[in-house]
């Protein structure tokens, strides 16, 4: 039997009420609704009655500003109510917190959920109800409306059971059939599979099927990466090996590349740091709640899972979507509103990064019309661990196999196969079961009982359980020995799961642990402590193979040989095609405030204060450049620097850059841009370059000849930089399934993207800058060399509808010796504010920094150029800074080699006044400036400050 | 001797380091503690000077915020609660850990086992990060007098701080000058709105303190402001890092009682 308790504020007032209201009236510009009131639904199973009473009275309600029923009708006179529940067998991780307080209580309780109640006051068509319900309310992927209660909350089945595939006997044509919308491998591979049976004289186990098509996944296994390439009837190196080449660029700082988790460079006395990049796209796409957490998780646990467990002490966020206020029928069937998309990757990000007590200190946002149809989802995470405990684990022979932390269910099955292929219409029908809701106090168990256990020496080697959950966890640590393993042992959410599923799901918050068997008691009683179930399910036992059982059933037996090194090496060509792009430039006579008010406005250049207020970005106490600064505190910085050991003044530095927009019209010069913004971005803040690594993430559409031909390119970019900025890649990702298809086979290619993100240290905290104007008077240099002819890809293009084919581009070697001025004037202290110009040009950024110092300017652009004084404020040249010294005399000293402008200073007018010689180009209130660039996000996040 | 400080860990909190850091640097011996462990009795808080609940989401902050760990606390380890209160240690609770010690009764009339007050969720709606200005009250904290008057900058991060109670309690709690601080304007004075009052507190309320005046909870962070770098603005000088009044306060006050 269940009871339902419904519990509401009694106060006249509802946030959660008022929020959705607001929601309502935005997007769906219904305004017949007077209130919206909101109740939470707690379901109990297995309660006594009299037990029931206590329980709400001391875990559900609270009778200072809240009323509880234990009926229906809690919030009464409304027109209509809503009750959203998640769907069976999605965890609400609710759940367990209300089975523990019962536990605690002494009271006894076999199943839990909680939902919400919306009651909506006043008239509402069926119609618009129905939208208020699919656009706002419920993701099906997810979530369900109740219409009447459930008769239990348990869940179970029996397990389904070893099915063998006739393989050996199946025409090329059954192949593909097989492989499709499961598998996800070509006929070339299917054939080898085929093959390998074929000789072992027996047709293949599903579980086997199933691990070999998660390993050769291209999300696992990178196949295009490694492909041996010809690009326009050239003979290349495999992209990957490119990549690593730059490795040679700084030795010195790397302590672990592309073979951990995530990729580790030296830090100070006896520690290392390290960095890693993951998008979280497709399942973003679908579910963009639960797929920003889970992301958020994933490379979370990438940190964790690096040497024997690194601490993860920051993170960064980086979003690209279609326009906010792009108009319902633009957007393709299957695909969520990019306004809603924001909001609630946003809320993801939030509730699990604030969770977990990560600080989110990074981050930015991109719109672009092409991402429609799957948005760019992309965290980063950073970590620190002792020096000697930094390198990956080795496995011995008789190690244990240990799992911990969540239990699986059959969540987040096939995510590795899904997340390699196109998005469809029928995409969110098809994988809805890869996609989950993480449990971030889960995570932080984990990260509690890895920490202790790696300060006590108790890990051998450790893996997250992420894409192919234990099957590519499992499968890569025991690569060289062989692992057998054992499925009845593994702790599953509930009955029912078929053995391939056991292994395969993706169920979060799992790391998979090597113990040696003398560690394995003190290594159970210290997750104990933590809270944090701990199985030993297998060991590694020196076979070869992947031997697999559930019970005395045979599930998987396969070569670790061929698990690993039979994939055939893929050939793949390229054909460099140019994109037609007509030049169209803006007239020469435009209002100059009123574009510069538009450009603040725009998607790339507007405030985004009210995401970052709701990611706490202050937690562990080590933020030192915190995300906003200034008189009042809303001036963005160029990065985020924070110091993770407390008494020690060392800093860890992290920056970004990227532009979808510049790659679709020049992939390598693209590319360029965006490393040249994320190490100028680094040396704004005070970064050294010599003490910092690269990370890239190719977001790309799927390699056909088109695509594959701009990836290399955008490859050749990265390489060539690096090696002039004499920097390292030390870890790297690529997600190459951004095109969507529409029901009419038209293709939609997503733009490409390359985030580069940059980390490194710095010895000293105490020397490095922000980027508000901190004094009256003093001298406004612009630092580098800006690009007056290339504008393609530039906000300023995008509001006035103009084009280019080509896009600007300084030349590297210069940049080089521009970024380490900025470095120097830095250290001295000499520069008292420094930032990168970026999207939205010169104007944007000494907007931002008048708003940071609560000040104005005066600006003479003919101390920079004569010609089109819209090109000069507007340009997005990189490594180009604005830079405020004492003097004239001071900067002429401080870049004396440099290329450099001295184009005015700083007043206490709050006003911008642009003049070219005698001329006045316009005069612009810093808080007109200011109004428009915190507008639309202020808006779509009801951000009332 | 070192006053020892047992900053208490449960699945969920998220502040203990830093708040280790700050007991530390005053002059104290924090040790951390995990709630199993008291309840195993393999370690005991009557061993403690201090009680410290760190910041962070106890358990997801699941049904509201601190309610799961305040059920645990107030199940478990009633009795030995009960004892160190009444040998008038010192408690401090910050963000979260205020949250369960509101929950648990503790505070604001030191009634274990049953909730006076309530800290909501923020009138805002949404979870808040920023620095805002919190004024030192004449309270009966009275380890925390060197300090009243003072303005102070200081970390908010929290979604439910809203210090709310009814007509009654409040009075009370203000006539037993319970509150040791509120958030305040440019001018000093209560602030009324957002986002200076970042959460909505009724009388702008952002900590409290219990009729003995041991017991401390407050909603801003102070331990993470007590090194001028961790101030937003310290690159535009005129600021200072005076988080350390808590710990400085009750270390020098447990070092003598």
């Amino acid at each position: 039997m269940i009871y339902e308790v419904r519990v509401a504020s009694r106060e006249d007032r509802d946030t959660k009420g008022d929020d959705l209201l607001a929601e309502i009236k935005r997007t769906l510009g219904v305004s017949s609704i007077k209130k919206i009131r909101t109740a939470k639904v707690y379901r109990l199973e297995g309660i006594a009655r009299n037990h029931l009473k206590k329980f709400t009275e001391k875990v559900l309600w609270e009778p200072i500003d809240q009323k509880v029923s234990f009926g229906n009708s809690i919030l009464k006179g409304a027109d209509k109510i809503v009750e959203v529940a998640y769907r069976p067998g999605v965890m609400n991780p609710e759940a367990g917190s209300l089975l523990k307080a019962a536990s605690d209580l002494g009271i006894k309780l076999s199943a839990a959920d909680s939902s919400w109640q919306y009651a909506i006051f006043g008239k509402i068509s069926k119609e618009n109800l129905q939208k208020i319900i699919d656009r706002l309310l419920v993701n099906k992927t997810v979530e369900t409306v109740i219409e009447k209660s459930p008769k239990t909350l348990l869940i179970s089945g029996t397990s389904g059971p070893v099915i063998t595939i006739p393989m050996r006997t199946m025409s090329g044509e059954e192949l593909i059939g097989l492989s499709r919308d499961r598998l996800f491998l070509n006929l070339e591979e299917m054939k080898v599979i085929q093959n390998y049976f074929k000789k072992a004289g027996r047709d293949p186990f599903d579980c086997e099927v199933e691990i070999l098509a998660q390993t050769w996944s291209e999300h696992c296994v990178h196949k295009t990466f490694k492909a041996s390439l010809t690009i326009d009837g050239k003979q290349k190196e495999p992209l990957i090996k490119r990549i690593k080449s730059t490795l040679k660029n700084n030795p010195k700082i790397v302590v672990s590349a592309f073979v951990d988790n995530s990729g580790v460079i030296d830090f100070y006395d006896g520690f290392a740091i390290s960095g890693k990049g993951e998008t979280h796209n497709s399942p973003s796409a679908i579910e963009p709640y639960g797929g920003a957490m889970t992301g958020s998780g994933g490379v979370f646990r990438d940190i964790l899972g690096t040497g024997q467990g690194a601490k993860v002490i920051a993170s960064s966020d980086i979003f690209c979507f279609a326009p906010y206020d792009m108009p319902t029928k633009l957007i393709p069937p299957g695909c969520l509103p990019p306004d809603y998309l924001l909001r609630k990757v946003v809320a993801g990000v939030r509730d699990y990064g604030n969770r977990v007590g990560i600080p989110t200190n990074n981050g930015s946002v991109h719109f672009h019309n092409d991402f429609r149809a799957k948005p760019t989802v992309a965290v980063g995470s950073f970590g620190i661990i002792p020096k000697k405990q930094a390198k990956k684990g080795i496995v011995q022979k008789g190690d244990l196999i240990v799992t911990i932390g969540g239990r699986t269910g059959r969540d987040g099955i096939h995510g590795a196969t899904f997340s390699s292929a196109e998005m469809t219409a029928k995409t969110t029908n098809v994988s809805g079961s890869a996609v989950q809701i993480g449990n971030a106090i889960e995570e932080k168990r984990i990260i509690d009982a890895v920490l202790a256990l790696r300060a006590k020496g108790l890990i051998r080697a450790i893996t997250d359980c992420g894409a192919g959950g234990y099957s590519s966890a499992v499968g890569e640590m025991g690569s060289k020995l062989g692992a057998r393993v054992f499925l009845e042992k593994i702790p599953l959410k509930y009955t029912g799961l078929a053995p391939w599923e056991i292994f395969l799901s993706e169920s979060q918050e799992r790391m998979v642990l090597a113990i040696s068997p003398q560690n394995i008691k003190r290594t159970l009683a210290i997750c104990k402590l933590y809270n944090t179930e701990a199985t030993v399910f297998g060991r590694f036992d020196g076979k070869k193979r992947l031997m697999v059982t559930y019970g005395k059933i045979l599930v998987c037996s396969l070569d670790m040989e061929f698990l690993h090194h039979g994939l055939p090496q893929r050939k793949m060509v390229g054909t460099t095609v140019k994109n037609p792009i007509r030049q169209k430039l803006p007239p020469k006579n435009i209002d100059m405030e009123k574009v510069w008010i538009k450009i603040m406005s725009h998607g790339n250049v507007c405030s985004k204060e009210p995401i970052i207020r709701m990611y706490d970005h202050t937690v562990q106490g080590t933020s030192v450049l915190q995300p906003l600064a200034g008189t009042d505190l809303n001036a963005p910085n160029d990065g985020a620097i924070i110091r993770p050991l407390l008494k020690k003044p060392y800093g860890l530095v992290i920056t970004h850059g990227l532009n979808p927009a510049l790659n679709i019209i020049d992939p390598y010069k693209g590319s360029v841009w965006a490393i040249l913004e994320a190490v100028s971005n680094y040396v704004a803040v005070g970064g050294q370059l010599k003490n910092a690594a690269l990370i890239d993430n190719f977001i790309w559409p799927f390699p056909d000849e088109e695509s594959l031909a701009a990836l290399d390119q955008a490859v050749d970019a990265c390489v060539d930089s690096a090696k002039i900025l004499g920097m390292p890649f030390i870890s790297g990702k690529d997600s190459l399934s951004s095109t969507y298809r529409y029901p009419n086979g038209k293709v939609l290619k997503i733009p490409p993207v390359l985030l580069i993100s940059v980390f490194g240290r710095i010895p000293d905290v105490a020397k490095t800058a922000s980027s508000d104007f901190k004094k009256l008077g003093s001298t406004i240099v612009l630092v580098g060399k800006p690009d007056l002819k290339n504008l393609g890809g530039t906000a300023y293009f995008d509001i006035t509808k103009s084009t280019q084919n080509s896009v600007s581009s300084p030349d590297p070697k210069t940049s080089a010796n521009i970024l380490s001025s900025i470095t120097s004037a830095i250290k001295t202290g000499d520069a008292l504010s420094v930032h990168d110009i970026s999207e939205g040009g010169l104007a944007a950024a000494l907007a931002e920094m008048c708003i940071g110092g609560g000040c104005g300017a005066l600006v003479d652009l003919a101390k920079i150029s004569k010609e089109r004084p819209d090109f000069t404020l507007f340009n997005e040249t990189p490594a180009t800074f604005l830079v405020e010294v004492e003097s004239p005399l001071a900067a002429k000293k401080l870049f004396a080699n440099i290329p450099h402008f001295i184009i005015g200073q700083t007043v206490k007018t709050p006003n911008i006044v642009v003049t070219q010689g005698s001329k006045i180009v316009g005069t612009v209130k810093v808080s007109r400036l200011k109004n428009a660039w915190q507008k639309p996000m202020k808006e779509i996040f009801h951000y009332e400050a | 001797m070192k006053p020892k400080a047992c900053v208490l860990l449960a699945d969920g909190i998220n502040c203990d380091q830093e708040l280790f850091y700050a007991f530390e640097k005053y002059g104290g011996a924090p040790q951390f503690v995990h709630v199993n462990e008291l309840r195993s009795k393999s370690k005991k808080l009557k061993n403690y000077q201090i009680l410290a609940i760190p910041g962070g989401f106890a358990y997801g902050d699941d049904v509201v915020s601190g309610k799961i760990l305040a059920t645990e606390l107030v199940s478990f380890l009633k009795d030995q609660i009960k004892e160190f209160v009444q040998r008038k240690r010192l408690v401090v609770g910050i963000c979260n850990g205020f949250q369960v010690l509101v929950r648990t009764g503790l505070l604001p009339f030191n009634h274990l086992g049953k909730m006076d007050a309530t800290l909501a969720q923020n009138a805002s709606g949404h979870f808040e990060c920023r620095f805002v200005k919190i004024k030192i009250e004449d309270s009966r904290a009275v380890f925390l007098k060197p300090y009243v008057g003072q303005i102070i900058d200081i970390a908010v991060n929290h979604g439910e701080g809203r210090f709310f109670a009814l007509d009654k309690e409040l009075k009370k709690v203000e006539n037993s000058k319970l509150v040791f601080c509120r958030y305040v304007d440019e001018k000093g004075k209560p602030a009324k709105h957002y986002p200076q009052n970042p959460n909505g507190a009724l009388n702008a309320i952002a900590g409290i303190t219990d009729p003995t005046g041991h017991i401390l909870g407050l909603m801003p962070h102070p331990e993470k402001i007590v090194e001028l770098t961790q101030h937003p603005n310290w690159r535009r000088g005129n600021v200072q890092a005076k988080g350390g009044f808590v710990f400085q306060g009750m270390i020098k006050f447990a070092k003598v009682s």
